[in-house]
């Protein structure tokens, strides 16, 4: 019985005898935390691009949408999804396609998560998306994912790109997490840290991207 | 007796292997250390500090070899031995074994303060790193498993090898994976055993050294072992040996 | 998993022999080792980070009941549904009962040792629910009905040719390709059609992090991610040791564990669920379902050295290290769990009186303690398991030893305590061992220590032993003979 599982076995762990726990050793600050803010520009750049990511910086909203324009040229981008969360939305990219020719989905445009599904899957050929934090040590991305910021959106095209706004770049983990999960409210569903394409080495150590996730990923940071 | 002034005095700790196959590895330890002014002291009463039993499982026998130890050199003030697994079995396992006899506890962790492997002593205790050896030729330097990760010395010998006037020391490939010996590992798990001694050999020959230098008797009753049934032209010396001057085919 | 513990030697000897899994094994856990050495220098102060992880892996092992009990409090408060289980045969049925309400035809599953442990795939099958392993390598490893060649890549060692095989047969992939990123992609979109029309994925748990009710998840894929945004359920199965305490400690432990890993500064994604999807999201799982398996810890628990084999976060640094794993590769453990991390924990879950081999196969050289983020103290416990089986512990399932080997050391053991009897020993074995010296040299010893001699000379036995020539050798050198001047 279910009830008694947990009895059991916590019962067994709690009757084993008790040892004492030490504290924490010292540790020395990480070295990415006396960056400033170009300095950790510069290395996010430098270790997102050595995973392959591509990395463009541009002073605004409006040099931001410039770049995808350009990206979408090379790419020959037809269908999009977009994302609705605050560094998107304000970007009106459903128009943007409109005015270029560029089928713009958004996760409100559907109203059952199979058509969904089915739109990220099979019917777009990248996904956009904002970021609610770069984090410099790595060159990741840290995305908390709620209504405006579906899952699918980052994982399921072949291309993701990503914009974020500069003020959101932070030197480590912590620091992203102690915002997104520190507030003592509301903590997201699920929070993604995302550092370059999808990869694998498992066929005879070859390494290769675009696994299950995306082939390539864009970030154009925004300030 | 001549009277050479105040000398130092340490106890020599000699392993069984070296006590049965290797003798001539604790003749140099004592001609090195008498050498650099220590008179090296022998209990005739020791016998083994009891790694192969504390590694097959017997912890008793283990035990009784353990007190035997502390009984024989518990008096001594310094306790030298030319190998790395034995000075770790005294200082790591012997208070693990002891643990539940206070006495013993105790007695076992004095003794453990006071057991140095050779050339830790040397240049740590003595703070000599040329004892008046000499070698012309390339020297290489096999790092054993329990004298690196056990005793933390890795140094100490290499410094020795480099003050030996004549002697050019070049690293040797992969220096710190383990030479397959293992104690008994080396005849059950013979064909596992086999080949990474095999690999140590061709990490020797590729590093183009004329000679390895060890300091744990049994890397060297299995390096050895092997190059004088495949290589018989290639020599491994234990570090005693190659300082003291005293060569033994391997 | 059918568990093949006792024929190790066999397997041993076989995998020894292939020219192939050589080539792998002495290549990639090298370029592994290398890079973990270079990206833990990222750290100021890598040997603090390393005991750092220790710690934290320490504290969880030491709170264990009050960590599940947190983790447990916070994941139903974010909407997570808990399960317990106390064995592998419950977590299945568990599992299968869930797949079944659901009306599911097949699986999605990301890689999981703890699902391997469990056998999770073959009860799926046995109940025609088809389990698909979306991870590249154990995909393979699957349809090749093999265990994992190394942690990091199950199937590393397989040929393309084999794979290319194997794709046309199993997956109806049409091109006859050997080269490894064409197979890749065939293998993607295989899956990438499971995952879209996946109702149940099954993930295994990296971290549980109990301040938060959060479950954490590393990988390069991007599988595990599908599997947590596509289907409407999600399973998610973790071993109780799991937990960690804070947000902050895991991530450091995601540093550690992508250092160890794969040499790795972090996996391309880590993923981290505080319960099902929110209201209004339009992806991600509508129920999230956490299973907490037992399967023998919290007896092993109780015990005071073998519970320090719960701090394994399976980095699989050790195996990278590890000079017999790079010889032998995966196979010949046996199980879910191979290298010296298999060796520490197979026999726990197992009994040592099935997994012998794995725990006496090893040298103690303490290249896995060294490296290890968690702070296992392998060849320590390694030295626990023989004792216990000299013992015949009941607990543990102990082997006892063979009653010559016994009174072997019974003798040996009188000796070592009294010189007399130890030098009589050596005079009575010399003439034994050194009727067999051929210019003082031994190659063989009639039908003793075989296994030495294929390969090895000893040296014969001293006519005069150090105990038997210190007398005059003390007399020399204090006299300042030859050699024993200052």
């Amino acid at each position: 019985m279910e009830r008694g599982a947990r009895e059991e076995i916590l019962g067994r762990l709690r009757k084993a005898p008790r040892t004492t726990v030490e504290p924490r050793p010292e540790m020395p600050p990480l070295r990415e935390l006396s960056l400033d803010r170009e300095e950790m520009v510069a290395i996010f750049t430098e270790k997102l691009t050595a995973e392959e990511g591509a990395v463009y910086r541009v002073g605004n909203g409006g040099a931001a949408v410039a770049r995808l324009t350009e990206i979408a040229a090379e790419e020959k981008l037809e269908r999009v999804m977009v994302s609705a969360d605050e560094v998107v939305a304000p970007l009106d990219l459903p128009r943007w396609g409109e005015e270029r020719g560029i089928t713009v989905f958004t996760p409100g445009d559907f109203s059952d998560r199979d058509s969904f599904r089915d739109a990220v899957f099979d019917d777009v050929q990248a996904g956009i998306t904002g970021a609610d934090y770069a984090v410099a040590e790595s060159g990741t991305l840290a995305i908390a994912h709620d209504a405006r910021q579906p899952r699918l959106v980052s994982l399921a095209p072949v291309m993701h790109i990503a914009l974020v706004p500069v003020e959101r770049m932070v030197a480590v983990y912590e620091q992203a997490v102690e915002k997104i999960y520190g507030d003592g409210g509301d903590i997201p569903s699920q929070v993604t840290f995302i550092t370059g394409p999808s990869m694998t080495a498992d066929i005879q150590g070859r390494p290769f991207k675009g696994m299950h996730g995306p082939r390539r990923l864009v970030v154009i940071l925004i300030g | 007796m001549i009277h050479r002034g105040p000398m130092k005095h340490v106890s020599l700790f000699i392993p069984c292997l070296v006590d049965l196959f290797l003798p001539e590895i604790g003749e140099a330890t004592a001609r090195v250390l008498r050498r650099l002014g220590v008179e090296p002291l022998y209990h005739e009463a020791q016998t083994c500090c009891g790694q192969p039993a504390m590694n097959a499982g017997y912890r008793d026998q283990a035990r009784n070899a353990a007190k035997h130890f502390i009984d024989v050199f518990g008096g001594d003030d310094i306790i030298v031995s030319p190998s790395g697994s034995c000075v770790c079995m005294v200082k790591h396992h012997y208070p693990l074994l002891l643990c539940d006899e206070p006495v013993w506890l105790r007695r076992a962790e004095e003794v453990s303060e006071r057991i140095f492997e050779l050339s830790q002593y040397i240049v740590d205790v003595l703070g000599i790193e040329d004892v008046g050896a000499s070698f012309q030729g390339t020297v290489t330097y096999h790092e054993s498993c329990h004298i690196l990760r056990g005793l933390g010395v890795s140094d100490q010998p290499k410094r020795l090898i480099q003050k030996a006037d004549g002697a050019t020391f070049v690293p040797l490939p992969f220096a710190e994976m383990c030479c397959g010996f293992g104690g008994e590992f080396a005849e059950n798990y013979h064909y596992i055993s086999e080949e990474m001694v095999k690999e140590k050999v061709e990490n020797y020959l590729e590093s183009g050294a004329d000679l390895l230098v060890l300091c744990e008797p049994g890397c060297l009753l299995n390096i050895g072992g092997y190059l004088s049934r495949n290589h018989p032209e290639k020599k491994a010396l234990h570090i005693a040996s190659f300082l003291a001057g005293t060569e033994r085919g391997g | 998993m059918e568990i093949r513990t006792t024929i190790f030697n066999e397997v041993a000897e076989r995998e020894i022999r292939n020219p192939y899994a050589r080539l792998f094994l002495k290549a990639m856990p090298a370029v592994i080792a290398k890079r973990r050495t270079v990206v833990m220098g990222s750290f100021p102060d890598p040997v603090a980070a390393q005991a750092c992880g220790q710690s934290i892996r320490a504290e969880v092992v030491a709170r264990l009941p009050d960590l599940l009990e947190q983790f447990e409090r916070n994941a139903l408060e974010r909407g997570a549904k808990i399960l317990w289980a106390r064995d592998a045969r419950e977590a299945c049925e568990m599992v299968l009962a869930l797949a079944k309400e659901r009306d599911v035809s097949y699986v999605t599953k990301g890689k999981s040792m703890v699902t391997e442990e469990m056998g999770l795939n073959d009860a799926l099958a046995d109940s025609g629910i088809e389990p698909f392993e979306t991870d590249l390598g154990e995909f393979i490893a699957q349809q090749l009905r093999r265990p994992p060649f190394h942690i990091v890549g199950p199937a590393i060692n397989v040929p393309v040719e084999e794979v290319r095989d194997l794709f046309m047969e199993k997956i109806g992939m049409e091109k006859p390709t050997t080269d490894p990123v064409e197979l890749g992609y065939a293998a993607r979109l295989f899956l990438r059609d499971k995952f879209h029309h996946a109702a149940l994925g099954v993930t295994g748990v990296n971290m549980a992090v109990a301040e938060t009710g959060t479950i954490i998840n590393l990988e390069n894929e991007g599988n595990i991610r599908f599997n947590k945004a596509s289907p409407r359920t999600q399973i998610s199965i973790m071993s109780i040791e799991k937990v960690v305490p804070t947000m902050a400690d895991a991530m450091h432990l995601i540093r550690l564990l992508s250092r160890n890993c794969t040499g790795q500064a972090i996996s391309a994604y880590v993923s981290m669920d505080s319960g099902p999807k929110g209201a209004g999201e339009i992806d991600g799982p509508e129920e999230l379902f956490i299973i907490i398996v037992d399967n023998g810890r919290s007896r092993i628990y109780a015990d005071p050295v073998a519970r320090e084999a719960l701090r394994c976060i399976r980095c699989g640094g050790c195996l990278n290290l590890c000079p017999v794993y790079t010889k032998i590769g995966g196979y010949p453990y046996g199980w879910a769990y191979s290298g010296p991390m298999g060796q520490v924990l197979t026999p726990l879950l197992l009994g040592l009186d099935r997994t012998q081999d794995l725990y006496r196969a090893c040298t103690l050289c303490g290249a896995c303690r060294e490296v290890c983020p968690a702070g296992v103290d392998h060849p320590s416990i390694f030295l626990y398991y023989r004792s216990k089986d000299v013992e015949g512990d009941r607990g543990l399932r102990g082997k006892r030893r063979p009653w010559w080997e016994s009174r072997l050391f019974g003798l040996w053991g009188r000796a070592a305590a009294h010189s007399a009897l130890w030098n009589l020993g050596v005079r009575v074995a010399r003439p034994l061992v050194n009727r067999y010296s051929r210019g003082g040299v031994i190659s063989r010893m009639g039908g003793f220590f075989q296994g030495w001699f294929r390969s090895r000379n000893l040296p014969v036995m001293a006519e005069e032993t150090f105990h038997e020539r210190w007398r005059r050798l003390r007399d020399e050198i204090s006299a300042g003979g030859p050699k024993g001047e200052a």
